[in-house]
């Protein structure tokens, strides 16, 4: 029987990273980032596009978008149960943490206070990623905790 | 949940990663069941049950009834 996906396959020196699993999940995840660069770079030599083609390249990194989040499915159906479960748990302190900042950051520019130019129209799509990201890691490591 | 399986592990002198890869779970899981911090669910306590070829209810034990 094949070994369950564990969050520590992922996890660089942390004595059971998977090289191949690394690689099979956060390629599609360079490819976005490679993309999003390309069509940004790219949107900015070419400003009288008609609007129908600006937008088809400018959603071009959905796609590989996509192929992150089927090769995420991939990696979550492959868990076992406790595994399913930690990572739900860190999801959601992700995904509540992130709507929590967000909320937070929204009624102090309502209030009129100065957040900086980054934060001036809320966290952003970057910003987002950036906030979650970090949560996500310290939920996974809280949910770790319980069954330790 | 208590149950009986570190001592049913012990019994066939299997590691905590045999007994993982025999039911296809994590040796975290194991350990999470072996200490009770985790109650598995109703197929792995069949698998367990089978694996190990007894009654579930004399692996496992539901809390609060005798």
């Amino acid at each position: 029987m094949e070994n369950p996906n564990v969050f520590e396959h992922y996890v660089p020196h942390s004595g059971q990273y998977s090289l191949q699993k690394d690689l099979r999940l956060n390629a599609w995840l360079a490819v976005t980032v490679i993309v999003y660069l390309i069509v940004l770079f790219m949107s900015k030599g070419h400003p009288n596009w008609s609007p129908g083609l600006r937008a088809f390249h400018l959603l071009l990194p959905v796609l590989p978008a996509l192929l992150y989040i089927r090769a995420w499915v991939r990696v979550v159906r492959g868990m076992d149960e406790l595994q399913r479960g930690i990572q739900l748990a860190a999801f959601l302190f992700a995904a509540l943490g992130t709507v929590v900042i967000s909320m937070i950051i929204s009624t102090l520019n309502t209030a009129g206070l100065d957040l900086g130019v980054m934060l001036r129209s809320g966290l952003g799509i970057g910003g987002t990623f950036l906030v979650m990201f970090p949560l996500w890691l310290v939920g996974t490591a809280i949910a770790q905790c319980r069954y330790q | 949940m208590k149950n009986q399986l570190r001592g049913l592990r012990a019994g066939k002198a299997w590691s905590q990663s045999d007994l993982a890869e025999a039911l296809g779970v994590s040796r975290q899981t194991i350990n999470a069941i072996e200490t009770e911090k985790y109650d598995p669910s109703l197929p792995l306590a069949f698998a367990i049950a089978k694996l190990f070829k007894q009654p579930i209810e004399q692996i496992f034990e539901a809390p609060g009834r005798k």
